[in-house]
């Protein structure tokens, strides 16, 4: 009698180099960022991927669930890492990558990296419409129907373990994440690597560029993706991702010391 | 960085978790140990006993329960599933089903940890002032035969106010920190986990420890020995404190508290060989006794 997800697990992997925190997206589960950590783990780091609340269990549970619970959950990895190495590199996949900023607010990071994060809600005209009625229209219109996936990897499409609907009442929690995130844009001083696909079907390749011009690093970069859809670190250009990923931190953050 | 910090008057203004009450993970050897804390604690009454774990070269990861460590308030969204899926979280962190794993727990979190080892392959289970029933609380007694509505009582009756939990160790007690009052709804879980608990106890067949203060006047001692006899498992013992209250981790007696559980991890997770020592100790009572 599980209750978390069979593959939809968190983990953890030591290593000597500098500890990375890994944070999957939305309605996703830690199985996302599994094969990234795998990599970064090869190299010598300690990896750690956390399982934000509601997710990877039943999207029963993410009806429950609220942004600041996602963030906890963030901080609560960031303090496992803390017992396991003094520099953190904290990496977020979607709304893994507002998460991964919100912590950079607060703690003292080596750097982030965000994967297809968004700037602001989907701009889907209807949520658009929807969005100041939907807290209370889901007590009765609980789940949304998911857009048809667009991959180019086929295969990894198999791979991907997210919930098949959207909790309607998660929503206005994620917009509320978003906005608590572009709020502390301006005030990170820490070096962020941003990387989006152009041909993102699902958040619009601009989001990045938003998060680029708001951030207040000196030290930003922005990576572009061809052959991906929005789920950069499983799709067709995933190793390209990781490269960019191990690259930035042997750059940015081991070279540091 | 330093800049970073400079610049911003309040710099922890958005954090969520209590400072001090966070969860720890300590690199170390095998066996492995998950620290679970209690119904309405935090990791932080689980940190010295996962520090001195440490000490003794062990790995050691201090879980936070969902609802906990935050504000009362998330507590009342908490269900029974999310406390045991945080123990799978930890467990997976730990390296699963591949590892030798013990898991050790205080009040609530004995009773998770009971539930955990029932379902999970596990070195052995440590529970320490855990409840064998809900606790004779005044609320109890007569919310029970309305249980069915409490989710509903609960929307507008939050919370209860809480009962003496019995300091030995007044500078321990100043260093606790606990929600102050019961989410009424969350007794509901807890009630639902315990009968889990009791269920699957004789499903247990991993080694048990069972610790419990001799006046512990927030879950009667005669709770222990209930546990106890419903156990599975042959290799199971009763150790009783006599200067220590309910929170076992951080009163008068915590270094012998220590000291029993680093025994029992030493003893339980050093692979093959436990299982030999098995039924050599049966139901040892000695109060406050050391493994010898």
């Amino acid at each position: 009698m599980r209750q978390v997800l069979e593959g939809g697990e968190p983990f953890f992997r030591q290593g000597v180099k500098a500890a990375c925190l890994l944070i999957h997206g939305f309605t996703a589960t830690p199985k996302v960022m599994r094969g990234l950590g795998n990599a970064l783990a090869d190299q010598g780091h300690a990896v750690l991927g956390v399982r934000l609340f509601g997710h990877a269990t039943s999207p029963n549970d993410l009806s429950r669930a609220r942004w600041r619970d996602w963030l906890a959950d963030a901080e609560s990895g960031y303090h496992m890492l803390r017992g396991v190495h003094k520099d953190i590199v904290v990496i977020g996949f979607s709304q893994g990558g507002a998460l991964a900023l919100l912590l950079a607010d607060l703690f003292p990071l080596r750097g982030v990296i965000t994967m297809s994060t968004p700037y602001a809600l989907p701009p889907d005209p209807r949520l658009k419409l929807l969005r100041p009625l939907l807290r209370p229209l889901s007590a009765v219109w609980r789940f949304a129907p998911k857009g048809k996936p667009v991959w180019h990897d086929a295969q990894a499409l198999q791979e991907y373990q997210a919930y098949p609907v959207v909790p309607t009442r998660a929503v206005p929690e994620v917009d509320a994440l978003f906005r608590e995130m572009r709020g502390v844009l301006p005030s990170l001083r820490l070096p962020v690597l941003l990387i989006h696909s152009r041909q993102d079907p699902f958040i619009p390749p601009s989001d990045m560029e938003s998060i680029y011009a708001a951030l207040g690093s000196a030290e930003k970069e922005m990576v572009w993706v061809e052959r991906s859809g929005h789920i950069l670190p499983q799709d067709g250009e995933r190793e390209r991702v990781f490269e960019h990923v191990s690259e930035f931190i042997r750059s940015r953050v081991a070279d540091r010391k | 960085m330093s800049e970073h910090a400079s610049s911003r008057t309040d710099v922890h203004r958005m954090r969520s978790l209590v400072p001090g009450a966070e969860p720890f993970l300590f690199p170390g050897g095998e066996p492995r140990i998950l620290l679970v804390h209690g119904f309405t604690g935090s990791p932080k009454e689980m940190r010295w006993l996962g520090e001195r774990l440490q000490g003794a070269g062990f790995t050691v990861l201090g879980v936070r329960l969902f609802g906990h460590a935050t504000k009362m308030a998330d507590m009342l969204r908490a269900r029974r599933e999310d406390w045991l899926a945080c123990l799978e979280d930890g467990y997976h962190i730990l390296g699963g089903p591949k590892s030798r794993i013990v898991v050790a727990g205080l009040s609530m979190g004995g009773a998770l940890s009971l539930v955990f080892g029932s379902r999970f392959p596990v070195a052995g289970v440590a529970a320490m002032s855990t409840p064998y029933e809900l606790p004779a609380h005044p609320l109890v007694r007569w919310l029970r035969p309305l249980r069915g509505l409490i989710p509903l009582i609960g929307l507008f009756w939050r919370y209860a106010s809480k009962v003496a939990i019995g300091w030995h160790d007044a500078e321990a007690a100043s260093d606790h920190f606990e929600y102050p009052a019961y989410p009424i709804r969350s007794g509901l879980e807890l009630d639902e986990l315990l009968l889990e608990m009791r269920r699957g106890l004789p499903a247990i067949s991993a080694p048990v420890l069972l610790m419990h203060a001799r006046h512990d006047p927030a879950v009667p001692p005669a709770h222990m020995p209930a546990i106890f006899d419903d156990l599975g498992t042959n290799d199971k013992r009763m150790v009783w404190f006599e200067e220590s209250g309910h929170v076992l981790t951080k009163d008068a007696q915590r270094e012998q508290v220590f000291g029993e559980v680093a025994d029992f991890v030493r003893r339980v997770g050093g692979g093959a060989s436990w299982r030999r020592t098995a039924d050599a100790v049966p139901g040892d009572e000695r109060p406050g006794g050391g493994q010898g």
